[in-house]
């Protein structure tokens, strides 16, 4: 069973933490593009084929967004921008594929991580963020593993058994 | 969010957390996970606990550092790889983080993130033989990875005692009693 309202949730939130250290003028160009990019995507229907390629996107990008909080800059327009138009590309693609519109509805609010990122950044606590992203990192690379088990030994006695 | 963790901790029982076969999946379930076994728990809190004692940077490279390769660790095993000593290594991980708490073992970044890091391996490994196949493996990942990392920021928590009066003297204590249940891990590891 793969829902699409957390791997979107989970995209939506990197890309807030990735926004946590830009500029006011950034946050809006980003989140702009980031609505502009889920309305028209929304709109056009995605091959059901693309859904392994969606999802594997989907995660690549979460990673990837959550990565640029270990850059030394911040992220100026441009990168915000695109941060954006590409979660905005893959969270239409996974919520049209495998979920409902209210799964979008329901992960929307996760950029709004940005607002106590920024928070604890301007307070020097920027390491908060940091930690958090590497968590994100670490399950965006175990899910994206996941399709490509042959087999998921998970119906085998616990390790403790 | 220490609360949060307390609340799950007294919430959930080892039959629930490493009950094996029939895992139910989802967020809840993996995040329970870790709670459950207490060979998990005390090693998770450690590697907080630990850091806590070493300060800068290890205080926030080791709740990285764990996460990110027992991710890699449920890959080896969801892949079928063979890694001998799970269990040993599990116990040892207690054993060993125990012992560095009791000492106070100002480990260098480089050994601290080695022993971390192989002993997160180990743990990654046995979430990752017990990550569910046909629930919602999305789910149960990103509860145990959340989790984990919750224990970690605990056992931090608890570490700011250190700045207490007595407190220092107090985390060590904790750490003495890790190692004596890591002693018991490894004899039920090594002699079954």
């Amino acid at each position: 069973m793969r829902g699409a309202a957390l791997p979107a949730t989970l995209l939506l939130a990197a890309l807030g933490l990735a926004l946590a250290r830009a500029s006011w003028r950034t946050w809006v160009c980003s989140l702009l593009a980031l609505a502009g990019a889920v309305a028209v995507l929304s709109q056009i229907g995605f091959a059901h084929d693309w859904i392994e390629i969606a999802f594997l996107g989907c995660w690549a990008s979460t990673a990837a967004s959550a990565a640029t909080v270990y850059l030394p800059r911040s992220p100026g327009i441009l990168v915000g921008v695109f941060l954006s138009l590409n979660a905005g590309v893959w969270v239409s693609a996974v919520v049209a594929l495998a979920g409902k519109p209210p799964d979008l509805i329901a992960a929307v609010p996760a950029v709004l991580l940005a607002v106590p990122a920024a928070w604890l950044t301007r307070r020097r606590a920027s390491i908060a963020v940091k930690v958090a992203c590497s968590w994100l990192i670490a399950i965006a690379m175990l899910v994206a593993a996941l399709p490509f088990l042959s087999t998921t030994p998970g119906y085998l006695p616990d390790h403790l058994e | 969010m220490t609360l949060a963790a307390g609340g799950f901790v007294l919430g959930s029982s080892a039959a629930q957390a490493h009950s094996g076969t029939g895992l139910p999946g989802g967020f809840q379930s993996g995040f329970r996970h870790p709670f459950g076994g207490l060979d998990h728990l005390l090693a998770m809190v450690s590697v907080g606990l630990w850091g806590a004692f070493l300060g800068r940077p290890l205080i926030y490279l080791l709740p990285m550092i764990f996460p990110a390769v027992m991710a890699g660790g449920a890959l080896l095993a969801m892949w079928g790889l063979h890694l001998p000593g799970v269990e040993i290594g599990i116990a040892l991980s207690v054993l060993v983080l125990g012992t560095c708490i009791a000492t106070a073992f100002g480990a260098p970044v480089w050994l601290a993130s080695t022993i971390v890091a192989a002993f997160a391996l180990f743990h990654g490994y046995a979430h990752g033989q017990e990550l569910p196949s046909a629930a919602d493996p999305v789910g149960y990942s990103t509860g145990f990875v959340l989790a984990t990392g919750m224990l970690h920021v605990l056992g931090i928590g608890i570490g700011t005692l250190n700045a207490l009066p007595g407190g220092a003297f107090a985390t060590r204590v904790m750490g003495g009693l890790i190692w004596t249940a890591g002693l018991g891990f490894l004899y039920v590891a090594v002699v079954g």
